[in-house]
């Protein structure tokens, strides 16, 4: 893009994993943001613009700021669940870039497991079925896994790809959660402890699925000029592609190969502003509200042949130690479920040389490297991130960061 | 307006829904009925405004036969709606439909969700569920105006390869 290396992430934060947090979105929102604008070192007139997205189970900016002692040039809440992340970052581009604020902090705040729940039980289950709904709804699928499935199950049928070779994401996942303080399951799994959990849907067993959370993140958009006074290493934007849709999003069956997911439409976009290839990126965070989305984004990007995923993940390449880890925090799948923004965060602490890990100097960039059991996540020089956002099968989003 | 009590869930048909307030009601007189096109004459589902192949808003009703296969499924085990629970496991089927394959390119065609069910109704029995087999349009009656469509299997030969899944 033109705006290449023109702004940075200069702050991120997040509250507590959690699945009591027993207070209220604005709170955790309040909470974040604070962390945030001090990791950058911001103060009340640092932050001129925020942005936020839910699906009706949050708070807006305009409720969040107040209790920041802020007063916005800008502010807008967008409805939209994953992918969202790396669309707002390149909304916050654009709205500094037309002059309108000079600072943007942008936040999800979810009580998605005391409150509404991701899954679709809770409250969500008793509201009337209408409009598009009708589509699927009717006939017991509502939930994500229920109406991402098919699309699995036709990948398998397709290529040949196996319940034991998608189990590698979680196994991967939650080796790196285990150098993670913050995860909610640090334990570290086997193919087998994946492939023995009870069913949800078919093909997903309940260890392939994500862990609905109670938790606010947040991160903070700059020009790369004011990005330079701030406290952190800045971390450079190369490239974005925002909420990309394949034909049909109504109804994307319709459309074929239904095992093509929207990163076939958002990887040119992405890859031709940042001008790099695939082989040039050393960590992705490809987002994993199921073991299947990791699998199917990372392919659809380019990092395999389109089809081989199952055998990309299941190679070692993703885990830490391997040559491209994915998802270096644990992610949806082990340290928690956030919509997304926590794996923009994890890269760029990755890109900082700063990751939250066991080592007792993290905060300074001091490393072992070491990636046994409780001890160090962080991947030794890297350089460049990529951020692989989903929504469902048609809509995506994607993130390139250098440091 | 049209509203069904149906397992625990509220299906409303608000009057002014206007993309769907004719399919459920179609299908209690037992007839699938796509909207079909003026401009290009292709049929389209679910009921949209506007042809999402041509943007031409003009459509007419289109009855099909009903017929087609599974082109993907998957078997529910753990239902999220409480009035699914007694159902579980169930197969939720997408189905390609006969007319309109590969139309307007090789990878597009009519296809529905529903549910894969018996004669009488019940879910089938997930060893029977499929890739490739056959299906036809079945109704399930929920009220005097109100239908959904489901399917069942037919003994007819597949379409290409049969596939279920291994686990």
């Amino acid at each position: 893009m033109g705006l290449k290396d023109k702004y940075c992430i200069v702050g991120v934060g997040e509250t507590e994993y959690s699945r009591h947090s027993g207070r209220s979105t604005r709170a955790m929102a309040v909470d974040a943001i604070k962390k945030a604008m001090a990791d950058a070192g911001l103060g009340k007139d640092g932050v001129d613009g925020m942005m936020s997205y839910q699906g009706g189970d949050s708070t807006p900016a305009n409720w969040v700021s107040p209790d920041l002692g802020l007063r916005l040039n800008f502010y807008m809440d967008v409805m939209g669940g994953g992918s969202s992340t790396e669309a707002l970052v390149g909304l916050a581009i654009g709205a500094i870039e037309a002059g309108m604020c000079h600072t943007v902090a942008l936040f999800r705040s979810m009580n998605g497991y005391s409150d509404v729940r991701i899954g679709g039980t809770g409250s969500r289950a008793a509201q009337p079925v209408r409009g598009l709904d009708l589509a699927q709804v009717p006939f017991g699928m509502r939930s994500a896994g229920q109406s991402f499935a098919p699309t699995f199950m036709r990948h398998m049928y397709e290529y040949g790809t196996t319940s034991a070779q998608v189990a590698h994401v979680r196994v991967a996942h939650s080796k790196h959660a285990s150098q993670n303080p913050k995860a909610l399951q640090k334990e570290r799994v086997t193919v087998d402890d994946v492939l023995n959990s009870r069913w949800i849907v078919k093909p997903l067993h309940l260890l392939d699925c994500c862990l609905e959370t109670d938790n606010a993140t947040a991160l903070i958009v700059t020009s790369a000029e004011r990005a330079r006074d701030l406290r952190q290493k800045p971390v450079y934007i190369m490239g974005v592609a925002g909420r990309v849709n394949k034909p049909r999003t109504d109804f994307h069956w319709a459309t074929g190969p239904i095992s093509r997911v929207a990163g076939h439409y958002a990887k040119d976009i992405v890859f031709g502003q940042a001008g790099i290839k695939p082989e040039d990126v050393d960590i992705t965070g490809s987002y994993d509200a199921f073991t299947f989305t990791t699998m199917l984004q990372l392919e659809e990007y380019g990092f395999c042949k389109k089809g081989e995923g199952g055998q990309y993940v299941s190679s070692g390449i993703i885990e830490l130690g391997g040559r491209r880890p994915n998802n270096t925090s644990g992610s949806h799948l082990c340290e928690g479920y956030t919509h997304g923004m926590s794996m923009v965060i994890e890269n760029t602490r990755q890109l900082r040389g700063t990751v939250d890990d066991y080592c007792p100097g993290w905060a300074e960039g001091k490393h072992s490297y070491d990636y046994s059991p409780k001890q160090c996540r962080q991947v030794k020089d890297a350089k460049i991130t990529m951020n692989l956002g989903w929504a469902m099968p048609a809509t995506g989003s994607a993130l390139i960061l250098h440091n | 307006m049209p509203s069904v009590e149906y397992r625990g869930m509220n299906l409303v048909i608000p009057d002014n829904d206007s993309e769907w307030r004719e399919h459920f009601k179609l299908a209690r007189g037992h007839k699938l009925m796509l909207r079909a096109c003026k401009s290009c004459d292709l049929m389209r589902y679910p009921p949209s405004h506007g042809c999402p192949y041509c943007g031409a808003l003009e459509w007419s009703l289109r009855e099909v036969s009903g017929r087609g296969h599974i082109y993907s499924y998957e078997i529910v085990a753990h239902a999220i709606q409480p009035g699914f629970k007694e159902w579980t496991p169930y197969a939720v089927v997408l189905v390609e439909l006969d007319e309109q394959r590969g139309k307007p390119t090789e990878h597009e065609a009519l296809r529905i969700i529903a549910n894969l069910v018996t004669s009488d109704l019940r879910p089938e029995p997930e060893a029977n569920v499929a890739i490739g087999k056959r299906v036809r349009v079945t109704f399930q009656d929920l009220s005097e105006d109100f239908a959904l469509p489901q399917f069942t299997l037919t003994d007819e030969p597949p379409e290409g390869r049969v596939w279920k899944f291994p686990g």
